[in-house]
């Protein structure tokens, strides 16, 4: 799987409390035609001249293309009609210029429509995803690699796509399997990284790595990862391990792996996450002797370690942090691409209650809306390997990860919807955790923010707002790529460069029109600003744990094992 | 203790793996309806550690996602020998607990060859059988008491008997504590796979030694069951403990080490 793809997977993404809100109320939603689509109509029929207009320009190009005289082609990039059949086969020429010319129209009658900005989004979604599913090349033996493949393999490749239907239909989540997960082992050749889990309670468990140096920095990393999924997308295969290059780099390395919640979980909310990541914290300082700790988050992790830094400010103990990392978060969502447009009040509401009936919000339901955000690349990309060739899906780190979907306990899924519709960190005491206020600007520690320019669910521009959060001082980092390849980001990647800049102005775009380009990976620029800030070196130690705190189990632990 | 995750016949399976110190047929434990393997800790701890033990959730239980397509104890036994294949393992031994212990005669009865020893557990001969009143059999329709701490406890003695009367409480740490709740349907599933099998005309055919064990005050299974097994099976034999359902775990310290004496050469009184 050549890299461009890789980032192209690791792209398809969507802003966070859209997930949140369409995983609880469920993706068909989006099909169904709604008053927007109304609305769109009735403004159509107000404009009966435009709206003939193009579709007479329509039955003109149908009437070219049906002649042959027709230019419409393909995009350059659409991958759907590379086969040089869908060129050189008049019928299936013809076929592909109808349904381009059809797209195309569509797409301008949503153009024409008189909608407000709202109404805009939610019918082009409807429409994209319809004209999408509508796609030549996603019909058995029109398209012409199926076509092939039924000849080279005498059918048995319609039979093996069949049955691949059957099975991925039979078991949530009902999109194509993206993933050949058996050639992938938990502990052995994905979250590999040798460690102990050196606590655990309800809701977590503490993992410690084994320095791969003689001597480590006094002050040690934890990081808190994010609520969905699991923890291992910061160690996938080795090599391609935030973790494991860390361990390389003289760090002390601690890691949450949450527990993956079930019904009787349904109470946790962002007090028992924050306060279990509290015991870690003392955990670590138990172990480690250090009175410092850099507090590192990823995601929603990301949300969660600011509140708890925030906490820590509260209560005057922000002497126990020695700085903060977010990676790929977002705290301020004012605005943030498309969520004004696809959620709103009344459909959080409703997300929240549906969530706190079934006690928690159903990863795979979640991995449904992700599909469906980007259907081109990751159902009918699938649908047309899976079904139609018969093949098997291919095998790679980042989707065996994406793959292992977890729960969300219903009290913290309403607490992250409630966090981001009404931008609760954004303003001082709007949010109380554990009994304390939330001020993010009474964090006074320098903090590191990274994030990634074509990041969907986390979008740059929102992460950047955070430098504007925090009391302490910022270095912000743009890397390239989108959410979850900027974070997987191994040194030697000639293509890897990253922005900085730093003049944390209140606009993100000057920001980024001021900030100098750096060839390379941003794991290098976090190591470096690190150890200015983790203390002396100092004899790697050479037993996991502590004296009280015994390693209880091998690294990945045993909470990466629930389904 | 070591977990892994497994891909048998394209079910991705939680199983656990406690190598044993000495070589020799590990211990297959076989699990009861809606439990995860987590709740058998106390028992593999107190078990002999030379003696290799395999836990594992069945689809839809604990840490295994739903199973793709109902299935019943034949397609279940050809699972498990599955995954002993993979894990490497020709010949084992089969301990199953209550819904575990129907699994368990199956995996006897299906595969002789590979099957060496059998323990069965507060079990019986499935659908055909002396059965529970029915104000017991209506709580286990549902994984409630799985569900719910709570109920647990208000049920325990009722449910379970033996110790689960005076101290219905640990109901919490046994169950709760560290085990993984499975969907409804998987638990609807595991119910199904059980309606229409019974044992009974399958036991005569049993060919391995068979240690049975059996509460003298289990509300689930009544005593009689174990007794009947105890004739119908050629080499089987009783052995009645004072306490309930959850004795396996409950009186893990002295039932396990009769089951290691059975495992062991050495251990065979036959």
């Amino acid at each position: 799987m050549s890299s461009s793809t890789t980032t192209r997977l690791a792209d398809a993404a969507a802003p966070l409390d859209v997930l949140l809100v369409d995983a609880a109320l469920g993706p068909v939603r989006r099909f169904l035609p709604d008053m927007s689509t109304a609305r769109w109509a009735v403004s159509l029929a107000r404009r009966p001249r435009t709206t003939a207009r193009r579709l007479g320009a329509l039955a003109g190009e149908t009437a070219k293309v049906v002649v042959g005289t027709s230019d419409v082609t393909p995009r350059r990039g659409d991958r759907r009609f590379t086969d040089p059949a869908w060129t050189e086969n008049p019928l299936l020429r013809r076929l592909v210029q109808v349904y381009l010319a059809s797209g195309r129209t569509v797409d301008q009658l949503v153009a024409d429509a008189d909608l407000d900005p709202r109404d805009r989004k939610r019918v082009r979604f409807l429409v994209e995803n319809v004209v999408e599913a509508m796609a030549p090349s996603n019909v058995p033996l029109v398209n012409p690699a199926s076509a092939k493949a039924v000849i080279d393999t005498a059918g048995l490749s319609l039979v093996r796509g069949g049955t691949q239907l059957v099975k991925d239909l039979a078991s949530s989540p009902r999109v194509p399997e993206m993933v050949d997960t058996s050639g992938f082992t938990l502990g052995e050749n994905i979250a590999a990284t040798p460690g102990s889990v050196v606590f655990r309670n309800e809701v977590l468990e503490l993992i410690q790595y084994v320095p791969q140096c003689d001597e480590v920095h006094e002050v040690p990393v934890m990081i808190v990862p994010p609520t969905i999924n699991k923890f291992y997308a910061i160690d996938l295969s080795p090599g391609r391990s935030l973790v494991e290059f860390s361990t390389q780099n003289n760090r002390q390395m601690f890691v949450i792996s949450w527990r993956n919640p079930d019904t009787r979980h349904s109470a946790w909310n962002f007090d028992t996450y924050v306060g279990s990541i509290l015991e870690a914290l003392d955990a670590v300082e138990e172990i480690t002797g250090s009175a410092q700790t850099v507090l590192a988050g990823i995601c929603s992790g990301g949300i969660l370690a600011s509140i708890t830094a925030a906490y820590l400010a509260g209560i005057g103990r922000q002497d126990r942090l020695a700085g903060i990392v977010l990676a790929v978060t977002v705290i301020d969502n004012h605005d943030a691409g498309t969520v004004g447009a696809l959620s709103d009040p009344r459909m959080a509401a409703l997300a929240k209650a549906r969530s706190a009936q079934k006690g928690f919000l159903d990863g795979r339901s979640l991995a449904e809306v992700f599909a469906w955000l980007r259907p081109s690349d990751l159902i009918w990309n699938y649908w047309v390997n899976n079904y139609l060739l018969g093949k098997k899906p291919p095998a790679f780190d980042i989707l065996f990860w994406n793959a292992d979907t977890t729960r969300m306990s219903a009290g913290l899924h309403a607490d992250f919807v409630d966090m981001a519709v009404e931008n609760q960190l954004t303003r001082a005491g709007a949010l109380t955790v554990l009994g304390q206020p939330i001020d993010l600007g009474k964090v006074t520690v320098d903090s590191y923010i990274v994030a990634g320019i074509a990041d969907h669910i986390t979008p740059w521009e929102n992460c950047y707002r955070t430098t504007q959060l925090f009391g302490g001082s910022t270095r912000f980092i743009l890397s390239t790529s989108g959410h979850i390849a900027a974070l997987v980001n191994p040194p030697g990647n000639p293509k890897a460069t990253f922005h900085t800049n730093d003049e944390h102005g209140p606009d993100a775009k000057a920001w980024l029109t001021g900030a100098e380009t750096h060839q390379g990976s941003w794991w290098n620029d976090v190591a470096q600003w690190l150890d200015a800030r983790c203390g002396e070196l100092k004899p790697a130690p050479k037993e996991m744990g502590s004296t009280r705190l015994q390693p209880l189990a091998e690294a990945p632990g045993t909470y990466v094992f629930d389904k | 203790m070591e977990l892994r995750q497994l891909t048998v016949l394209g079910h991705e399976i939680r199983a656990s793996v406690r190598p044993g110190t000495e070589p020799g047929p590990p211990l297959l434990l076989c699990n009861g309806i809606g439990a995860s393997l987590d709740l058998l800790q106390p028992f593999v701890d107190a078990l002999d550690p030379r003696i290799g033990v395999v836990r594992f959730d069945v689809p839809g239980v604990g840490g295994s996602p739903n199973p793709k397509l109902p299935y019943n104890f034949a397609l279940l036994t050809v699972g498990v020998g599955a995954m002993m294949t993979q894990l490497g393992y020709d010949e084992y031994d089969v301990l199953g607990i209550s819904w575990g212990g129907g699994l368990a005669q199956q995996i006897a009865f299906q595969q002789p060859r590979r099957c060496r020893r059998l323990v069965l557990v507060s079990t019986a001969t499935g659908s055909i059988m002396v059965p529970a009143p029915p104000s017991v059999l209506r709580k286990m329709v549902t994984p409630q008491r799985y569900r719910d701490a709570d109920y647990a406890v208000q049920v325990a003695a009722e449910l379970y008997g033996g110790q689960m009367r005076d101290r219905p409480d640990d109901v919490r740490r046994l169950m709760h504590a560290h085990s993984r709740v499975g969907s409804r349907r998987g638990y609807l599933l595991q119910l199904l796979a059980g309606a229409g099998w019974s044992s009974l005309p399958g036991l005569p055919f049993v060919r391995q030694p068979t240690l049975i064990l059996a509460g003298d005050d289990d509300p689930i299974i009544p005593l009689v069951n174990a007794r009947i097994m105890e004739r119908l099976i050629p080499r089987a034999r009783l052995h009645v403990y004072a306490d309930g359902h959850l004795g396996l775990v409950t009186s893990a310290d002295t039932l396990a080490p009769l089951v290691a004496d059975f495992l062991r050469p050495g251990g065979e009184a036959l």
